[in-house]
């Protein structure tokens, strides 16, 4: 392979599902026997994008959106309906068996490990699967049990672990044969802020260390913030941002979430600095936003409190979510980077 | 070859250190189907003491019959096991998934992962049976006849693998596959007894459809003198056919599965 292939090359991609169609009851289910009835579903429409060697890059949308069925296919799970898809160079459908060796794969909660094992065992077991060469598979063992410190949990069996060591787990298993393309499904999902933090810690290390291209989705802001210099955005199957995260920032998380505990119900029309609305209205509950470019939050809060009793307020950031959905409600044109 | 033999030993080796870890539950799985066995051999034995010949054949012989096909099936019982439940524990959550990304077959992967205890039971009673009424039958004790028993055991053996096969691989399309499992592999009761004392239909489909009657009646005439013609030797060839029909099979279930995904 030469220096400047693309790790990955994915070039107008397009999965349909066929999804049997029945009625209800008996009837529908013996009719649907003899006489089956389709539907179809595009899962992933058109999708193109090409990532070097080396860089991590993350892979979001709405649930639904088409990010896992394209994970399956980049992983060589699923065969595309059309399209190409090119890992390390290989069909990695065709060439199920070589391209898996190039690969590793978390899949968001489904564990790889085997249950009632040691993770050691696993471990074990997975680098003999991977044909990893025993003198490089006791130095990795080191190096991540240190780096993930595993080491009281190599002797556990994976169903007595927390979310968060299955989790370290996890990974060590999946990079134990030094895969070159690693996709990783919602890594730190559920997981509390100091293992998040190791975690991303680990990944970047890997990317840095051995040019690891990586492949992330996930719905937590900050595992993008701190791990991709690249951000694809797909909606309904198709790209609809791809690009640096800046520009994502910049453009749709210009707005910020402020909500106000008043000591009574609203009862005239607030009177706002520009740039200021309200978004939502409960009993003594009040929801704002406020573009950051034209208003801050003291502005705000200063114009709430003249005109009401505030018991308590707090500011949030934008999550990912809000903003894909702000995206695909109609900024399009807005979200391509110059 | 010798690489998935030498994987093969590293999974059962891994696996039995998880039995051992429970030993209790490896005591009670292994000797639980002595137990089941153990009631199905008594209700033969008390029908035996009220007429003593079945269709013509002995206590002893029917016990030679009844050893030959548990010692096969308890082959499929160990080795095969998921087979079963494919579709409840592997398609269904999504972890077959787990199987086609990493760079061995998947279907190699499937059965290693899970070599099941309950199976040696089996084992152990079919082959005591078959060793005592080989006894008391005064079978000759020849090499040839050794080889020949051990041979049909082993066909026996991938006749019920390749079967669970077939129909675990509806798995891919209906997902729940062990109704249909169930209801081909229910059909192995016949095959406990000699299958002459059926109707010539039923034969006929324990001998070319299902073909059970290889994992117990041929091999059992066979060593008992009992003219049944070819089909005594039919036995590993019948068990090759079918292992690669099942097969391909699977290869077709597994091309609709990349084309659906679970």
């Amino acid at each position: 392979m030469s220096q400047n292939q693309p790790a990955i090359e994915v070039s107008h991609l397009r999965k349909v599902f066929h999804i049997p169609q029945r009625d209800p009851g008996l009837g529908g289910a013996v009719k649907a026997l003899f006489r089956p009835r389709y539907a179809e579903k595009v899962a992933v429409d058109d999708i193109s994008f090409s990532v070097p060697p080396g860089e991590i890059v993350g892979y979001i949308g709405v649930n639904g959106a088409g990010k896992s069925t394209t994970i399956k296919m980049l992983t060589g799970i699923l065969a595309p309906t059309a399209g190409l898809v090119r890992v390390l160079g290989r069909d990695p459908h065709k060439e199920r068996v070589a391209n898996a060796r190039q690969i590793g794969v978390v899949f968001g909660q489904r564990t790889q490990l085997w249950w009632d094992l040691a993770l050691v065992e696993s471990l074990n077991l997975i680098a003999r699967i991977y044909e990893v060469e025993p003198k490089r598979y006791k130095e990795l063992l080191e190096q991540f049990s240190y780096t993930l410190e595993l080491g009281e949990l190599l002797a556990k069996p994976v169903r007595q672990m927390s979310l968060g060591q299955k989790m370290r787990a996890e990974l060590a298993a999946t990079l134990i044969h030094e895969p070159r393309v690693v996709y990783l499904d919602e890594p730190t999902i559920g997981l509390d802020v100091v293992v998040k933090e190791k975690i991303r810690a680990f990944i970047k290390e890997q990317n840095r260390a051995k040019g690891t291209t990586v492949v992330l989705t996930t719905h937590d802001l900050g595992d993008i913030e701190e791990l991709c210099s690249r951000v694809i955005i797909i909606d309904a199957g198709r790209v609809i941002y791809d690009g640096p995260l800046a520009t994502i920032r910049e453009r749709f998380g210009k707005y910020r979430g402020i909500t106000f505990e008043t000591a009574r119900p609203l009862e005239h029309p607030l009177t706002l600095p520009p740039g200021a609305e309200v978004v939502g209205q409960e009993e003594r509950r009040l929801e704002l936003r406020f573009d950051r470019t034209r208003a801050s939050a003291s502005q705000v809060a200063a114009a709430v409190m003249g005109q009401l009793e505030v018991l308590d307020f707090s500011l949030s950031e934008p999550d990912l979510t809000s903003i894909v959905k702000q995206i695909y409600g109609g900024a399009l044109s807005e979200a391509r980077p110059v | 070859m010798a690489r998935y033999a030498s994987l093969y030993g590293l999974f059962l080796l891994q696996r039995f250190k998880v039995l051992l870890e429970y030993r209790l539950n490896f005591l009670i799985g292994a000797s639980s189907t002595v137990f089941v066995q153990a009631a199905g051999i008594a209700t033969l034995w008390v029908v035996m003491r009220q007429v003593p010949s079945l269709n013509g054949w002995s206590f002893d012989e029917l016990l030679l019959v009844y050893g030959l096909l548990t010692a096969s099936r308890s082959i499929e019982h160990m080795f095969a096991d998921n087979l079963w439940t494919i579709g409840r524990q592997y398609i269904r959550s999504g972890g077959f998934d787990r199987f086609l990304v990493r760079p061995i077959d998947p279907l190699f992967h499937l059965l290693a992962d899970r070599f099941n205890h309950d199976g040696i039971g089996n084992f152990v009673i079919g082959t005591l049976l078959v060793v005592s009424a080989w006894a008391s039958l005064g079978i000759p004790l020849l090499p040839l006849y050794v080889l020949y028993a051990v041979l049909a055991v082993l066909s026996g053996g991938a006749i019920f693998i390749a079967l669970n096969l077939l129909t675990a691989t509806t798995a891919f399309w209906i997902v729940e596959s062990v109704p249909v499992t169930r209801a081909v592999h229910e059909m192995h009761e016949f095959a406990k007894y000699p299958l002459s004392m059926y109707h010539k239909g039923i034969q006929a489909a324990l001998t070319w459809l299902i073909p059970y009657g290889f994992a117990s009646f041929y091999p059992a005439s066979y060593l008992l003198g009992r003219d049944v013609g070819w089909l005594v030797w039919a036995g590993p060839a019948v068990a090759l056919v079918l292992l690669l029909v099942a097969y391909r099979f699977w290869l077709f279930g597994l091309r609709h599965y990349s084309g659906t995904g679970s």
